[in-house]
């Protein structure tokens, strides 16, 4: 069994969404349903740009947050998943990472 | 979103704004209180660079309106701009002329409601309110293209002398059509201060059996309501209306939303606390937004407002019953701090009629404590006021 593709990760542009006081909040027009990000979930949520795989967020936490490396990627892994359930994110094949 | 109304109006954020791009409009309406006239709008460029302003000052919620929108030939251009700022766009309109063609561009731009005006399910009734002949049914035609094309559809009823026993109606359509409604109450002097769409008001002896209808305290879930998912996510209280969530505790001893996290932008301009109080703050041609919003002394003088400390309002023993608005109060009694005539007594039959014995606001019963005062002291109290004016 081959291991899965490597994927980067990109904001739905349908979203509406702003970072206020350190917080993210994003509406989803087509449920009205509002989700809010503290202030790791905001930092991650700026740094998806679409060119950036689970890894080097994770990558960009440990610089920025007093956190290790195996933390960080699980919880950037989790926090991943569960905005792409929200369909709040995308995957796009790291070949063809494209702009925010 | 209790928790983000707290904190934006602690700290004054702008979280809602409601933008007017024309005041231009294809429908007469009796009620309307704008000048239909063009008198400057904002160009293309300029209502950009007010959307750039908005975005950097942490605005999210953005209800574009009018005027009719869609006479402004930039529209498109304008919920383009708005889209890629990742604003949560509502429209208002009346939708006379909305297309297939147009209702997929406003799904293109993410557009996440559509509020239209229907004054009536009956046509003779609404056209003559709106003065269009036939406009009932293009703006119902409207609807069902709407929401093919996956927007979510409002439907907004200003109940007036014209239409006040329309409520029924439009409600049974909203719950056939499968789409929320508001229903409202108030009509307002129009923006230059004339009174004249004040004629169309219904009197408060008039709304009682609308207020008194079961049907009216029914509180079914409105179909279309959006639905809250799990952990972080909540539904918005802030959608087509700019100032709505005032039951919100953060807005508790505050009179309303404008000015503290909500304000409302003319299609000239101009930057109010709110389309209710026509005070400018300032203006977007002259000053960028944060100036205005951060340091006008409107907006300060706005925001130390407490209901606690209101002079006549905060003594009043059904004000729990009392949906005052400082805009009204200032330019139906003149003063944003007092009390005025329609909300009084509309309050004192809401506490009638939940079982209050003998409701009497404190605008009224100072009123009665006046009337029984010895002419000597009545004579003082007015010399007194006289004096303190000069």
């Amino acid at each position: 069994m081959s291991a899965p593709a490597p994927v980067f990760w990109q904001k739905n542009p349908a979203l509406a969404w702003r970072e206020i006081d350190g917080e993210t909040i994003i509406i989803s027009p087509n449920d009205s349903v509002m989700h809010e990000l503290n202030d790791t979930g905001s930092f991650l949520w700026k740094n998806i740009d679409g060119r950036k795989s689970a890894a080097e967020l994770a990558e960009l936490l440990v610089e920025n947050y007093e956190v290790t490396p195996d933390i960080a990627l699980s919880d950037t892994q989790a926090l991943l998943e569960e905005m792409a359930s929200r369909k709040l994110l995308v995957t796009v094949p790291a070949t063809l990472g494209v702009s925010p | 979103m209790d928790r983000l109304i707290a904190r934006t109006v602690e700290k004054h954020r702008p979280l809602s704004v409601h933008f007017d791009l024309t005041y231009r409009c294809n429908e007469r309406c009796v009620h309307c209180y704008l000048d239909h006239d063009d008198h400057g709008e904002l160009t293309t460029a300029e209502c950009l660079k007010v959307l750039h302003d908005l975005a950097r000052s942490g605005a999210l919620f953005l209800t574009f309106s009018g005027g009719e929108i869609f006479l402004r030939p930039d529209l498109y251009e304008i919920l383009a701009a708005a889209r890629g700022l990742h604003f949560d766009i509502s429209l208002k309109t009346n939708a006379l002329l909305v297309t297939p063609e147009r209702a997929a561009r406003l799904r293109e731009f993410d557009v996440r409601r559509v509020q239209i005006s229907v004054y009536s399910d009956i046509p003779a009734v609404h056209d003559a309110i709106t003065k269009v002949p036939g406009s009932l049914l293009r703006t119902l035609a409207a609807i069902p293209i709407l929401l093919e094309h996956g927007l979510q559809v409002k439907l907004a009823c200003p109940l007036m002398q014209e239409n006040l026993m329309a409520y029924r109606g439009v409600m049974a359509l909203a719950e056939k059509l499968g789409i929320p409604y508001i229903l409202d109450l108030t009509i307002t002097p129009m923006m230059n201060g004339s009174g004249g769409p004040l004629a169309h008001r219904a009197s408060v002896s008039s709304l009682l059996p609308v207020l008194q209808d079961p049907l009216m305290h029914a509180c079914k879930p409105q179909p279309g309501a959006p639905a809250a998912s799990a952990v972080n996510a909540s539904p918005p209280a802030f959608g087509g209306a700019v100032s709505s969530g005032i039951e919100n505790l953060a807005y508790e001893d505050l009179p309303c939303s404008a000015g503290h996290n909500s304000c409302y932008i003319s299609p000239y301009g101009d930057v109010f606390p709110c389309v209710q109080l026509p005070q400018a703050a300032g203006n977007l041609r002259r000053e960028k937004f944060d100036e205005i919003w951060y340091h006008a002394p409107q907006l300060e003088r706005l925001r130390a407002i407490r209901e606690s400390q209101l002079p006549i309002c905060s003594r009043c023993e059904i004000r729990n019953y009392c949906e005052r608005c400082p805009g009204l109060a200032l330019m139906e009694g003149g003063d944003m701090l007092g009390a005025y005539e329609r909300a009084c007594a509309l309050a004192e039959e809401k506490a009638r009629l939940a079982g209050v014995a003998v409701p009497i606001s404190a605008l009224h019963s100072g009123r009665e404590i006046a009337s029984f005062q010895p002419a000597p002291q009545a004579e003082f109290a007015s010399l007194a006021a006289d004096s303190s004016s000069d």
